[in-house]
């Protein structure tokens, strides 16, 4: 178990991004996918014929390949959310000689049941999660479920460890303080704890401010090997080690615990696959869909024990620019998380780890950043580790 | 069982997702017994229910009332969601995940009755009770000495 024989072999050579919104408009996802998708392959000085694996969320990766004009496609699938799934189909797709240069997309789209805005858009009917068709209506009998798991562990959480709202509150204040230099997110104003703290529940104990917003937009990327990548415009961002984690037990409500998920096999397979961790890295990029998926991951990974996360935020917190500070060096989603961007689903914090470790990242950048930590998904069934370095 | 035919129970229940796997346990709600799946090789319970066992992967899997008795394993209060019968997201509406006293980890989602919001919370005991949704019985769970 926990080979690596991949490490360092295959690099993000491009990015894209239309960035996210949460006002109507009348654009498709499919508009938003291609738009990412061109902005992507350009980035990376390539063309249509230079593409010949495509991965992606959603649309259907084959109408992403007729969109765009492909003319030669070799690999071609669809995976599910957070997008390491798409990011291990993709270097494995390089590695293997499946294909040379994989584009991968990701598209989002608000769905008239979760979003006021989206429901008077006529052109949305019918559709479902992330825009795609809305499954047939059952019946609804409200259950620990998605995002109900997520507030139903953290009232765990809260019922083992005694811990005040703040922990989770440190966490939504750093995000939005990140997305205020993020010109790509959606939500840019600032918060403060006293705004967290008074903020309505939706999902008790979670707040609307523990909550990503939903958005459109889309990312996408273009990977191809290391060697390759040596000769192409950008400074080469390389996959150092990525991995996805899950156990039996991954349904909502039937976790062994909170010392017991996916999260725990990410990290016990990343720890043996990558030769970089916490200490040596500059800038980290822990989930927040929902802020106990953060908090979870914050104390899982290692840098407190488990329930001491609020002690571990409290200490290693920067008060003149409201936002975490590991160790006085170590910022914490910089481009403002799912939290502020939306709910990219991981797109953003993997957009914005390239853009750190190129040095593009303008007002956010962190100074010489090589190495970026990335713990995308959540605690159940989409738990998921990627570490990226440049030389 | 047998009582309720199959006609019967996809007639009682018509939005619910009924298959060859769960069927027993939603034949169970319409006679106001909880039914779960116990191996009946090795004795492990599991939900939701499965044609396998998890644990020994035997096929011999039998559709086993329980006791109704349990702990409040996870709370919480839903205080806006999808309009639902007998669903008040104005109180707000608690959601809790029962561990049951057949088996560590065995555990069943439902909702709390019969107790104040300010009495509800994670360890209380449970008992098995029944309210009527869509036309049917449905399995809640309220306070029981411990
Ligand atoms: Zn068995």
């Amino acid at each position: 178990m926990f080979r690596n024989p991949i490490k360092d072999k295959i690099a993000f050579v491009g990015v894209g991004s239309t960035g996210f919104f949460r006002d109507a408009n009348a654009r498709t996802r499919n508009d938003m996918a291609i738009e990412a998708s061109i902005k992507a392959i350009r980035d990376a000085g390539l063309g249509q014929a230079d593409i010949d694996g495509v991965v992606g969320t959603a649309p259907a990766a084959r109408e992403i390949v007729e969109a765009l004009g492909l003319p030669k496609v070799t690999h071609f699938s669809n995976q599910p959310m957070p997008l390491v799934f798409g990011v291990v189909d993709a270097m494995n797709a390089v590695f293997s000689g499946a294909a040379e240069t994989v584009l991968m997309y990701h598209a989002l789209y608000r769905a008239p049941a979760i979003s006021r805005s989206a429901a008077n858009d006529p052109f949305r009917r019918g559709l479902g999660f992330g825009g795609s068709p809305a499954p047939a209506p059952t019946r609804h009998d409200p259950e620990v479920l998605g995002a109900e798991g997520y507030a139903a562990w953290m009232s765990r959480y809260f019922h083992e460890f005694n811990a005040p709202r703040e922990v989770l509150g440190m966490i939504a204040v750093n995000e939005r303080s990140g997305a205020v230099k993020n010109p790509l997110a959606a939500m840019r104003e600032p918060i403060t704890m006293d705004d967290y703290l008074s903020a309505r529940m939706v999902r008790e104990p979670l707040c609307l401010l523990d909550m990503d917003v939903p958005v459109d937009g889309a990312d996408a990327f273009v990977i191809t090997t290391a060697e390759r990548a040596k000769d192409m415009p950008h400074k080469p961002v390389l996959i150092h080690a990525a991995t996805n984690g899950i156990t039996a037990r991954n349904k909502e409500e039937n976790l062994d615990g909170l010392r017991h998920h996916g999260q725990h096999v990410v990290l016990e397979a990343l720890r043996a696959k990558s030769d970089i961790w916490i200490p040596d890295i500059d800038v980290y990029f822990p989930y927040d869909g929902f802020t106990p998926i953060t908090l979870q991951w914050i104390e899982n990974t290692g840098w407190c024990k488990p329930g001491e996360g609020y002690d571990f935020l409290k200490d290693n917190w920067d008060e003149a620019n409201q936002r975490i500070m590991i160790d006085g060096r170590i910022p914490m989603n910089t481009h403002g998380g799912n939290h502020s961007e939306g709910g990219t689903q991981g797109s953003g914090h993997i957009r914005e780890a390239i853009t750190q470790l190129r040095g593009d990242a303008g007002e956010r950048q962190v100074a010489g950043a090589k190495n970026a930590f990335l713990t995308p998904g959540g605690m159940f069934f989409n738990a998921q580790g990627l570490v990226l370095r440049t030389d | 069982m047998g009582a309720i035919t199959d006609q019967e129970l996809l007639a009682r229940l018509p939005d619910t997702l009924i298959d060859h796997d769960n069927k027993e346990f939603y034949r169970g709600w319409l006679e106001r017994r909880l039914v779960l799946n116990r191996c009946a090789d090795c004795g492990f319970w599991h939900h939701a229910p499965r044609a396998w066992c998890p644990q020994c992967w035997s096929h011999n899997v039998v559709p086993t009332e329980v006791s109704g008795r349990g702990t409040v394993h996870l709370l919480i209060f839903l205080h806006q969601g999808p309009p639902a019968p007998g669903v008040d997201y104005s109180t707000p509406h608690p959601v809790a995940t029962i561990e049951l006293a057949e088996q560590e980890g065995l555990r069943i989602q439902s909702t709390i009755v019969n107790c104040a919001r300010d009495d509800m919370r994670i360890g209380m005991p449970v008992k098995l009770t029944w309210v009527e949704r869509y036309g049917a019985p449905y399995p809640v769970f309220e306070p029981a000495e411990a």
